[in-house]
């Protein structure tokens, strides 16, 4: 077979971590290869590295069997590579032929030239691309932005086109055009890399699909010869026989119930649609999707963070609906999210460890002094507790490694003992022993009769850890499922859209038999 | 393609910084000396002269102190105040236009002060100054707070319409216009009568302004405020993460015009201290402390002790170039302000290799 692009033992660290480890990795000329792994395999890393934005470590990159150095984006774009990002790198001022004009080399000194504009608009004709191109960046919807993106790479000569994610953020309609044109460049000979993680798509566009996982390359297997199960397996993994302890416990009464809760994202489309779930005390409920289902604006919505569009949240009883994030807490409910940068909610990473360890009662002693000799005592106390490896407790949060920042984190939310705690990935980035004293963590607080839920990616992890796990996929809710009664292959389906049990005979759909609601809508006890 | 490029350093020792930046003033001090010798003048006299701020062979050195504390508590002051801001990553540019308002506001209260005694007339024009600026600094929060403007443009033009508005004021000879002298024809900014004249400690000939003694209780108040009270705690969070602030129940928006006030009323104080101790107004009565103050800030990394060094610095700076220009007819001011900026500008390039480096790019992949 003739290569595109052959990656051999390619490795890059940021730091102490190893983002790509040893990958192997070839695209075929004029076939649609599918990258596949979860969040934090290591995809976006190795495709930056293609287009110039990181360099290897080490390992070699060969380009129609030539081998190359790939500096910068410019040398990429020399060699016919263009990448689409999964963030738009648009100008939103500027119309769409101003944008993919200020890329272009070699066509005279003038914006506006007339030559200029032919050969765009002879480009979007041969894809089949509807676009306007005195339209401004800032007056278009994602999915014109996202076509502006692709016209621009074609109109550089690429011949390689990778594109990140380019379905999160499209309506099905938007994404069966998407491939639409992608087969149409597959047909003029373009090779294409399509970073996604939805199974089903991979199924529908690609020819070949390689897997990632934990920055590591697992296999190439053709598309015609594999299924969404095995796919799924090869990307969550299946070795690593997990032996997590899952207390039983005795489960009281629904300490938070979610009714129809309907929430926008940023952008102000639908993130969470009509959910409804509860957590008893003593229950650890996992709940599983696929990145950017929704789960960062439901952690908002419950912590008080992002207003809720419909529906109501009911803390013993009581709604939380529209209270302050503080009086939310006073409840009891704790949240902490790990974001992917690991750092950006929850923690102020400039601050020592005793001054995050006051971050939600620093204002709970007397006077107009933060009372730091108490909060330095409660900062050694965790410290010894789950280990922390810091040099001191005024060191600050952003020198310590990713393990220990978690702990601090999810230290502080248990040290005000909630009752209701909300934590998600808390053991993203962690390598196994930091994420088993999480576990222990979790586990130690269900003891205490803490409700939890917990928002996760590994779904190994999750059938160990969870009593219950409530799957979501677009914002939707596919189910709640006992740990015990099912299997990854049955969640794999449900996260990715194919499967859905809700009002199943016999499966539950999140509403409690026991509710605090005690009649229709509004009238609560 | 870029060969070159810069990496942070992974560690940053003071002595590394100590050590740059006595280069970075050596290297000004020697461009400086060329430009002297150029002039026939001799360089190391000058210097001589500008690093003792004219104290050595003077009769009147304790001039020279009024002189130097008169350019450091402004200074001092308005560096302090915009810390606080910096501090919240609120990008107050607007110290000029603050420190305007709140001088003219005093300089209301001084003119028409006749009569009364000089402690309440101080005390009222300090009320106004920090009244004023205050609520122009709350004004631009909150246009910051409920519309997301940009503060950095805000306070920008903040300044030159405060500029404008004191030029306006010294030039129309007006019935109504109290600013102005009434026995002269021209327009010229009128004394202030001396009940609003600053007093302080007379040390035999010397006196100590009390504005020198303000501002040092200040810097005790702003450092402890920062670093022990439950506010300033809040400015470091919102500085350092809005959306943790957000997350950990705080009012970020309450936090941010609160602390804008505080700014700006501090530097309110310090235009109302310094008209009050020169006993006039003009529209060049800021000395540029809304610009300097932000290099303060900076070089000092937003510590406030660091701030009161570099202030006493800057000061010797300022007052010992302008002190050793008066003494040779070939240069004036403008050379003093010529040099001020090279080391300035030396100082800042001085910091930024201390904290960076530049590698090659193979290098940089090994690293």
């Amino acid at each position: 077979m003739e290569y595109a692009i052959e990656l051999k033992g390619i490795t890059k660290s940021f730091g102490p971590v190893a983002a790509n480890k040893n990958i192997n990795l070839a695209l075929a000329k004029g076939e649609i290869l599918a990258l596949l792994g979860e969040n934090g395999s290591g995809k976006t890393t190795l495709m930056n590295m293609l287009s110039g934005i990181y360099m290897p470590d080490s390992g070699s990159i060969f380009i129609d069997g030539k081998k190359v150095q790939i500096n910068s984006p410019e040398d990429s774009g020399k060699l016919g590579i263009g990448m689409v990002h999964q963030h738009f790198k648009l100008v939103e001022r500027f119309t769409a032929l101003e944008n993919i004009r200020i890329g272009m080399r070699g066509e005279g000194r003038f914006v506006h030239g007339a030559d200029v504009r032919k050969k765009i608009e002879d480009t979007a004709a041969k894809f089949g691309f509807d676009i306007d191109l005195d339209k401004t960046v800032a007056n278009m919807a994602v999915s014109e932005k996202q076509t502006l993106e692709i016209l621009k790479v074609l109109c550089y000569g690429a011949k390689i086109i990778i594109l990140d994610e380019p379905t999160a953020v499209l309506t099905v309609q938007e994404i069966d055009r998407l491939f639409a044109v992608l087969r149409k460049m597959k047909e003029d000979g373009h090779s294409i890399i399509i970073i996604t993680h939805k199974l089903n798509e991979v199924m529908a566009i690609s020819d070949r699909v390689a897997v990632l996982r934990h920055g590591e390359y697992i296999d190439t297997v053709v598309t015609k010869e594999t299924n969404e199960k095995k796919l799924t397996e090869l990307m969550v993994g299946r070795k690593i026989e997990l032996n997590i302890e899952r207390p039983l416990m005795e489960k009281t009464h629904p300490l938070l119930e979610i009714r129809d809760l309907t929430i926008k994202n940023d952008e102000g489309a639908i993130a969470v649609d009509h959910i409804n779930f509860y957590i008893r005390g003593g229950e650890l409920l996992g709940v599983a999707g696929i990145a950017g289902s929704g789960q960062k604006e439901l952690c908002e919505a419950i912590a008080g963070l992002r207003p809720i569009e419909e529906g109501q949240m009911i803390h013993e009883g009581e709604s939380i609906v529209g209270m302050s994030p503080k009086k939310i807490l006073d409840h009891g409910i704790s949240m902490s999210f790990i974001p992917e940068d690991r750092l950006g909610m929850g923690l102020a990473p400039s601050l020592s460890i005793t001054d995050n360890m006051i971050l939600k009662n620093y204002n709970e002693s007397k006077g107009i002094f933060v009372d730091r000799k108490l909060a330095r005592e409660e900062a050694r106390k965790i410290i010894d507790k789950l280990e922390i490896v810091t040099p001191s407790t005024e060191t600050p949060v952003r020198r310590l490694s990713g393990g220990n920042v978690q702990k601090v984190l999810l230290g502080r939310e248990i040290k005000s003992g909630p009752n209701v705690l909300i934590t998600a990935y808390p053991v993203r980035g962690l390598d196994i022993n930091s994420s088993y004293t999480i576990y222990d963590i979790l586990n130690d607080q269900k003891k205490k009769g803490v409700g939890i839920l917990f928002v996760g990616e590994d779904l190994d992890v999750m059938l160990s850890l969870c009593d219950k796990i409530m799957v979501i996929c677009h914002g939707k809710l596919q189910g709640v499922v006992n740990s015990d009664h099912t299997t990854k292959e049955e969640l794999g389906l449900m996260m990715t859209g194919t499967l859905n049990i809700v009002n199943k005979e016999g499966k539950t759909d999140g509403i409690a038999k026991d509710s605090a609601f005690t009649g229709e809508e509004g009238s609560l006890s | 393609m870029r060969r070159y490029h810069l990496v942070r350093r992974a560690d940053s020792q003071l002595k590394r910084t100590l050590i740059y930046y006595a280069a970075g003033i050596l290297i000004s001090l020697a461009i400086g000396a060329v430009i002297l010798a150029c002039l026939e003048i001799n360089p190391f006299e000058y210097y001589g002269r500008m690093f003792t701020i004219g104290l050595i062979g003077n009769r009147y050195g304790y001039k020279s102190i009024e002189g130097l504390l008169k350019i450091f508590v402004p200074l001092l002051i308005t560096s302090l105040a915009l810390s606080l801001s910096f501090k919240m990553r609120f990008w107050n540019i607007g110290g000029e236009g603050e420190f305007l308002i709140g001088a003219i506001c005093a300089s209301c209260i001084a003119f028409n002060s006749t009569g009364m005694p000089n402690f309440v007339t101080v005390i009222l024009m300090c009320i106004a100054a920090m009244l004023s600026s205050g609520i122009i600094g709350i004004a631009i929060a909150a246009l910051k707070v409920k519309f997301n403007t940009n503060e950095t443009l805000m306070t920008l033009m903040i300044n030159y319409i405060m500029l404008y508005v004191i030029r306006y004021l010294g030039d129309t000879k007006a019935p109504w216009n109290f600013f102005l002298r009434a026995d002269s024809e021209r327009p010229i900014f009128g004394s202030f009568p001396e009940s609003a004249v600053m007093k302080g400690i007379p040390l035999g000939p010397f006196t100590l302004l009390w504005s020198v003694l303000i501002s040092i209780i200040l810097t005790v108040i702003v450092y402890v405020y920062l670093k022990y009270t439950k506010q300033g705690y809040e400015i470091s969070v919102v500085g350092d993460s809005s959306a943790t602030a957000k997350y950990a129940g705080m009012g970020v928006g309450k936090i941010v015009l609160r602390t804008m006030f505080i700014s700006s009323a501090m530097i309110g104080l310090a235009a109302a201290l310094t008209v009050s101790a020169a006993g006039t107004i003009s529209d060049t009565i800021t000395n540029d402390v809304g610009w300097t103050g932000i290099i303060v800030a900076w070089l000092s990394k937003l510590s406030v002790p660091a701030v009161f060094v570099t202030a006493v610095l800057i000061s010797i700076l300022q007052y010992g170039c302008q002190a050793a220009a008066t003494q040779y007819p070939a240069i004036d001011i403008n050379y003093a302000d010529l040099l001020q900026g090279i080391i300035l500008f030396s100082v800042l390039v001085a910091d930024f290799a201390a904290n960076f480096k530049i590698v090659r790019k193979e290098d940089a992949k090994n690293a």
